[in-house]
């Protein structure tokens, strides 16, 4: 799918987005929740660059700083070698059609009064200056592609299941022809047997229009399926990136081995007497991270140096990247 | 029944054709339809199925859980124990539930009161079923909460729910299910809304517990990979019938129904080879206002025939165990002998 895989569409240079907590009756400012905390990555055109992790470890507020729905904290974002992390107003607004978002609830993120049709045309609407009769045929067209009955149009959301809606979403978020766009557990809330369907639909999607996705998701074997290559994060930073097939065979950061070793494979034979990396308690507060390495309240393999020094985040060659004390020796 | 010719002991819990409606503005909906189970001591039952399948509102029916109207239980017998559960006063079904039949709810947080101390929650149902004092309640409510694993069990007993994080909440919900040492245990989607870090945690509790407590579960999920790694038998549920049920090795290595193989070919996984494409299953969930009169899954079935759409198949034996309702034989590609 890779055309030309040194083709860099977005960089991230030390992205870090911090929320302020605010206590007390003077509102006065008693912590940070560092939900990102230094990510550093690019993606390449057209390809899909899966970020996993668990909930809480910020990767959709990486997402949405990624798309500038934030204020980023520090750090550099560019798009197509455009520096887009302080624009404002309509210099930022200018850039929107490149770049869009599906979101996972396809429920909440579509306007339960509208109809289905004026959803899809609303960016069109601020975006594009079109006559009534070009906006409806542009409605119809995206409908088709993302394979929706035309004659839905005038219907409203509720009247769609599930899989429908996320079509519904996926339809807006291609209006203005975007280039980029950054799926937020695009299918996080559909049945298996409609998952399918969805993931399908992307990819035909990506191959048809040239697309690129960041591809935000906790389901490892979905990412397998669909990322060219995969970020791990765990509590706001990038533990380990690399191309799908080394970092599901070769993982090198004890966090992705543990990630891979605990989800269930549907198959009893191999199942029964799997031997299991079981990670002892939770994922600490992004307000109260642990020193050193993020990861070394709970690593099975935690040595003296992790609790004291940040591991920097390396490459190992062949586009593995991991921040881990144990690669550095070696 | 399939179920009934295994095994010497009897079944704790024995489920023959219930049938559960709704009455709503728009018709009638028939959730569950004919649906015939059971469960022997010491037994791990996994259900399968996609949301609206109907396998929350049959465990729920058999419970009594179920608002009544707009739910009802049309016809079919629950026998817990051989006792029949339908015929039970409310007050002897409160004393079943939580005392001999434990449940775990998908979402601890909703399913925990969050003005009542942890302790408390899991106090009330020592102090209601079993009748201890409150010294020896709090007491054994420590030991629960050491047994799920919660480290010191005694001190936490104080906090209150939004102090646990998730995983340590579903912990405290099985905490409370155990409480009154249970023989079954209905754990509907329990590790769904964890990570998968906290599920593995969770499944590696569960069988450690079974293997001490010897109760039976029912395990519902969606995830076949769950299944696969804990459960003795499966039931594959599709619009408000079991389609499939058999040995989860049995189940895994011969699947039978067109809808069980399609759900085992769409899942990606995390080694082995990896598809170009995802297969999927296209189409809708069925409507299920009416009370079938084909097979369910007739309009997605890529195997269908004639006589799918004029008849829904019964249950019939495949052999070790392993049942089916369908009319379409993978062996021959086919239709199935008339049994």
């Amino acid at each position: 799918m890779l055309d030309n895989p040194q083709n860099v569409l977005v960089r991230v240079d030390g992205l870090k987005m911090h929320f302020p907590i605010y206590a007390g009756i003077l509102r006065r400012q008693v912590g940070t929740v560092k939900a990102v905390d230094g990510l550093t990555f690019e993606i390449f055109d057209g390809e899909t660059l899966g970020l996993v992790g668990e909930s809480g470890c910020g990767k959709s507020t990486a997402g949405r700083a990624i798309l500038r729905l934030y204020d980023p904290t520090e750090g550099k974002l560019e798009i197509e070698g455009r520096d887009i992390s302080t624009i404002k107003g309509d210099a930022l607004r200018n850039l929107r059609p490149k770049m869009q978002m599906i979101f996972q609830d396809p429920q909440a993120c579509l306007n339960p009064r509208m109809t289905v049709g004026s959803i899809i045309a609303e960016p069109l609407d601020e975006h594009q200056a079109m006559s009534k009769e070009e906006r409806q045929a542009r409605v119809l067209e995206l409908m088709d592609q993302v394979g929706l009955n035309r004659d839905f149009a005038g219907r409203y959301p509720h009247e769609f299941s599930g899989g429908q809606r996320q079509r519904i979403g996926i339809a807006r978020a291609l209006a203005l022809n975007p280039k980029f766009i950054v799926c937020d557990e695009p299918i996080a809330a559909l049945d298996v047997s409609i998952q399918a369907q969805v993931v399908n639909l992307l990819e035909d999607l990506q191959e048809r229009l040239g697309l690129t996705y960041l591809f935000i998701s906790h389901d490892l074997s979905m990412v397998r399926h669909l990322a060219t290559r995969v970020a791990v994060m765990y509590l706001g930073r990038i533990v380990e990136l690399a191309p799908r097939e080394a970092l599901y065979d070769r993982p090198k950061h004890p966090y992705t081995e543990a990630l891979l070793s605990a989800v269930p494979n549907p198959d009893p034979e191999t199942e029964a007497d799997r031997k299991r990396i079981i990670l002892q308690g939770d994922v600490p507060s992004p307000a109260n991270p642990p020193k050193g390495c993020n990861f070394c309240t709970r690593c099975p393999k935690v040595m003296d140096i992790c609790r004291t020094e940040t591991p920097a985040f390396r490459h190992y060659g062949n586009g593995h990247h991991a921040a881990c004390h144990l690669l550095e020796g070696a | 029944m399939p179920d009934g010719a295994r095994g010497r002991s009897e079944p704790i819990l024995e489920v023959n054709d219930l049938k559960t409606i709704f009455r709503t503005r728009d018709g009638e909906v028939h959730a569950v339809n004919d649906v015939s189970f059971a469960v022997k001591p010491g037994e791990l039952l996994g259900v399968v199925g996609e949301s609206g399948s109907g396998k929350s509102v049959t465990m729920m029916s058999l419970m009594g859980l179920l608002p009544m109207p707009p739910a009802e239980i049309v016809k079919g017998e629950i026998r817990y124990d051989g006792r029949d559960v339908r015929a039970m006063s409310p007050a002897e079904l409160r004393d079943l539930r939580g005392g001999d039949v434990g449940f775990v709810f998908q979402d601890p947080m909703t399913s925990l009161n969050p003005v009542f101390t942890v302790g408390y929650q899991i106090v009330e149902p020592l102090r209601v079923h079993l009748g201890l004092s409150k010294k020896a309640a709090r007491v054994r409510a420590a030991e629960l909460l050491a047994l799920v694993g919660i480290p010191d069990a005694t001190a936490r007993l104080r906090d209150y729910p939004h102090q646990f994080s998730g995983g340590m909440r579903q912990r405290v919900m099985i905490a409370i299910a155990l409480a009154c040492d249970p023989k079954v245990l209905i754990a509907d989607e329990p590790t769904t809304a964890l990570d998968v870090t906290i599920q593995a945690q969770i499944i590696e509790l569960v069988k450690d517990l079974r293997e001490k407590l010897g109760m039976a579960i029912i395990w519902i999920t969606h995830d076949l990979g769950v299944v696969a790694g804990i459960a003795d038998r499966v039931m594959v549920m599709y619009g408000g019938q079991i389609v499939e049920h058999g040995p989860v090795r049995e189940l895994f290595a011969r699947p039978q129904h067109p809808y069980t193989r399609a759900l085992l070919e769409t899942v990606p996984r995390v080694d082995g080879t990896r598809d170009a494409r995802l297969r999927s299953i296209e189409g809708q969930p069925p409507n299920l206002a009416a009370h079938p009169a084909s097979c369910p899954f007739a309009a997605r079935c890529g195997h269908v025939m004639d006589r799918c759409l004029r008849e829904n198949p019964a249950r019939r034996d495949v052999g070790a165990g392993h049942d089916v309702a369908c009319f379409w034989d993978p062996a021959t590609g086919g239709l199935r002998d008339a049994g």
